[in-house]
């Protein structure tokens, strides 16, 4: 489809305004065709990264490549959001199944190791990384991993910048809680200019934090999502927990219809697969033996209001029998 | 008493760490400095003197700088330890040329020879009361009645006998220094002298062959005050660039503790300790070398900013307890030559037919309030963790971990692990401690892990 010569123009004029802003030449910021008006905006480093072939990583799961362009950045800061401090364990472990990815393509040996950098606090919270469970879902053996939990945010942005620049990670992961002052515009966007030099992702978690102005070109929000059964010879096991499972959100994205995704990941293949809604029968099974699920979901508080769970089964239900509360917590 | 005195307590620790500071300031003069008894120092200053001019000049120095600093300090300057002290209680400050021991010593009361109290008194008491009425009468009758203690002490004078000062710090095996005329207080300005020093150092290492792995800078203050950093490196260095690097870091992290006051005068840069330094041949694309050496770079500098356990490894131990099965070592103590293994390191189940294992793991197993499991040997249906309610949907296991009977003590309770998924889909690795029915106590109930 052609676009009208004054519609050219004015994005020509602007991609000059902005060259001059970030100073760079106007030629860098080059449209990718102009079938669909994208912009994609590449480092000088980043284009120079042909021994990737591509500045973006196809992660398997086709909307999820979609969504994010054409793939996972490769050279660039990439936001990765969990709601509560407690989903760090599926926040964390998406980010790792990224960089199980860029392991999995990754050239040499020995530059094939993570850094994982954090508060102390957000390790004592939230727990260390564990080195059998690391290897085993994500294949990354314990000398691959450099652990780094300086006390201050000011320290744990400085190793970032500076593990950036080291050409044996493969990924550096930096995680913080909450939104501390220090995290800035500016150190988002010093972190990704790092990250755009050296032509390898930086991975900042933001545990139990509210979405701020970022230079990062992608941010996403992840938390946990059920798992799916395990597959046996004999068909799914009942009752059983399978693949590690994630509710994945793009919130901020250059290509991004925003929507929400389940991506199930297989450890043994070191690769994604997308769990769409139509065909989850197995999703949340109907086990034989499992709890009561509550009939309406809600924020969980220590004392649940009576009458909003259905009764088990042979039981009495609330209101016949108001005591029955005390008498289970009793055990 | 005259009302006009004013009356302080002793304190001797306090008087100690004084002495200690003085010290310190004395490492401008020589490496060897040690203390002696609760109010004197040994200096060592072989070889050093020309430094300063001569002898003579060197201890005006010293005197003239510790009266501006408010100290009464007397010196003496021997060929032997006992002579210096000598001279330094009795005649300071003095100079005592070698060969002149025995005349100088000669009319100086017993109190020059540093021997006991009680000796002291007894030989008053025959008559003997000079270090010259010691030197003529007879040995052996001295010995027998006195103890060898005695004469040991009058040799060492004497120098017949050789003395080893103590020094409080090892000597490096080099080290530059520079004095400078106008005291500098920035830092940019240590950070360039550092450079400096770096550059002279490179020589001397270079003939020797070595590199260095401890590097200290010490920094002499004006009022006498000093301060010394100290950097590790985790292969051998030369390179002033990276040394400098090293000492950025550092500096950077004391910035707020380095107190420069009116500035410091000395700068001196040591090599605390060397080894040899392997000069490799790279290969063509000389890449792999590139990688390690950034790497160990990277690991001194976060090392040297943010203290020695900044950077970690995990280290993988053979055990059943999952705690003890992993746990993290600082990065220098870990080998760097094991990073990067064959990528044939599919992922799949640990070493020991080892089943799942969560990513991520507490540091110490928290507590949960078990509301309702399926007794005895169920997983729990709901519990509270961290005072939110936690409704189990699905749920694995047990898998039996005993304790390990070999080091832990007899009554260390077995351990049934569960891999619990709650409604939201959040994967727990929870274990109950004890079982039910079997023992008075109920058993508890602990959150281990978290799961991606």
């Amino acid at each position: 489809m052609a676009k009208p010569a004054v519609a050219r123009e004015t994005v020509v004029a602007l991609r000059r305004q902005i060259a001059r802003i970030e100073g760079g030449l106007p030629e860098r910021l080059a449209g990718s065709g102009d079938d669909d008006g994208l912009v994609l905006r590449h480092g000088p480093a980043a284009r120079r990264e042909t021994r990737f072939g591509s500045a973006f990583l196809p992660t398997g799961a086709s909307s999820f490549d979609t969504a994010l362009g054409s793939g996972l950045p490769r050279a660039a800061l990439v936001e990765i959001h969990g709601g509560q401090t407690r989903d760090a364990g599926a926040v964390a472990g998406f980010a790792l199944c990224l960089v199980g990815l860029l392991r999995k393509t990754g050239l040499a040996e020995r530059e094939n190791a993570l850094c994982w950098i954090g508060t102390a606090e957000i390790f004592r919270e939230a727990g260390f990384p564990y080195a059998p469970g690391l290897h085993r879902f994500y294949g990354l053996p314990a000398g691959d991993l450099f652990l780094c939990a300086p006390n201050e945010t000011r320290d744990a942005l400085w190793v970032a910048e500076e593990a950036a620049r080291q050409h044996a990670f493969a990924a550096i992961v930096l995680e913080l809680r909450g939104n501390p002052a220090r995290l800035d515009l500016t150190a988002t966007r010093r972190l990704h200019r790092r990250a755009q030099e050296a032509g390898r992702p930086v991975f900042l978690i933001r545990e139990a934090g509210t979405a701020e102005p970022t230079a990062a070109p992608v941010r996403i929000a992840v938390s946990p999502a059920p798992a799916a059964l395990r597959s046996t010879v004999s068909g799914p096991m009942a009752a059983s927990i399978g693949h590690p499972a994630f509710a994945v959100t793009i919130t901020k994205s250059r290509a991004a219809p925003a929507g929400r995704l389940v991506l199930e990941w297989n450890p043994d293949e070191s690769s994604f697969r997308e769990i769409r809604p139509e065909n989850s029968g197995a999703l949340v099974p109907a086990s034989g033996h499992r709890p009561d699920i509550p009939a309406a979901g809600g924020t969980v508080v220590a004392l649940r209001p009576a009458g909003t769970a259905a009764a088990a089964p042979g039981q009495p239900s609330r209101k016949q029998h108001p005591t029955h509360r005390r008498a289970r917590r009793a055990r | 008493m005259h009302p006009g005195i004013q009356i302080v307590d002793a304190l001797p620790q306090a008087d100690r760490r004084l002495l200690e500071s003085l010290a310190d300031w004395c490492d401008r003069y020589t490496p060897l400095v040690a203390l002696e008894g609760s109010d004197g120092l040994f200096l060592d200053i072989t070889g050093c003197a020309h430094l300063f001019g001569n002898e003579k000049r060197m201890m005006d120095d010293i005197l003239s700088r510790l009266f501006h600093q408010g100290f009464d300090a007397r010196a003496g300057l021997g060929p032997s330890p006992g002579i210096a002290w000598a001279a330094a209680r009795f005649l300071s400050p003095a100079i005592v040329p070698p060969g002149e021991e025995a005349e100088t010593l000669a009319p100086l009361p017993l109190a020059a020879l540093r021997i006991a109290p009680a000796v002291r008194a007894g030989l008053e008491s025959v008559g003997l009361k000079t270090a010259g009425a010691i030197m003529a009468a007879p040995r052996a009758p001295l010995t027998r009645r006195f103890g060898a203690a005695l004469l040991t002490r009058l040799d060492q004078a004497l120098g017949r006998v050789e003395e080893a000062i103590t020094p409080r710090l090892p000597v490096p095996p080099l080290s530059v220094e520079r004095q400078l005329a106008e005291p500098v207080m920035l830092a940019d300005d240590i950070q360039r002298l550092v450079g400096m020093l770096a550059l002279s150092l490179r020589a001397e290492l270079e003939r020797r062959g070595e590199g260095a792995h401890v590097l200290q800078l010490a920094l002499f203050r004006v009022d006498g005050a000093m301060r010394r950093l100290a950097v590790g490196a985790s292969r051998p260095l030369r390179d002033p660039v990276l040394i400098g690097r090293l000492f950025q870091e550092r500096l950077a992290a004391f910035k707020d503790r380095i107190d420069a006051g009116y500035g410091f005068e000395l700068v001196r840069l040591s090599v605390l300790k060397a080894s040899p330094f392997a000069i490799e041949q790279t290969d063509l694309a000389g890449s792999s070398m590139a990688v390690e050496e950034d790497l160990a770079l990277f690991s001194d500098r976060v090392r040297a900013r943010l203290g020695e356990t900044a950077l970690l490894r995990p280290v993988l131990v053979e055990s059943h307890r999952p705690e003890r099965a992993a746990t993290f070592a600082p990065a220098a103590r870990v080998p760097v030559g094991s990073i990067g293994r064959p990528r044939s390191d599919k992922p799949g189940p640990g070493p020991a037919g080892m089943t799942e294992r969560p990513i991520r793991l507490f540091s110490h197993p928290e507590p949960v309030d078990v509301v309702a499991a399926e007794v005895p040997e169920g997983p729990p249906l709901r519990f509270r963790w961290r005072r939110a309610v936690h409704r189990v949907a699905r749920a694995e296991g047990p898998e039996r971990i005993a304790a390990e009977w070999w080091r832990d003590p007899q009554d260390m309770p077995t351990r049934d692990y569960f891999r619990v998924e709650d409604d939201d889909g959040r994967r727990y690795w929870l274990f109950r401690q004890g079982f039910y029915g079997t023992a008075e106590t109920m058993p508890r109930w602990f959150m281990h892990g978290v799961f991606a």
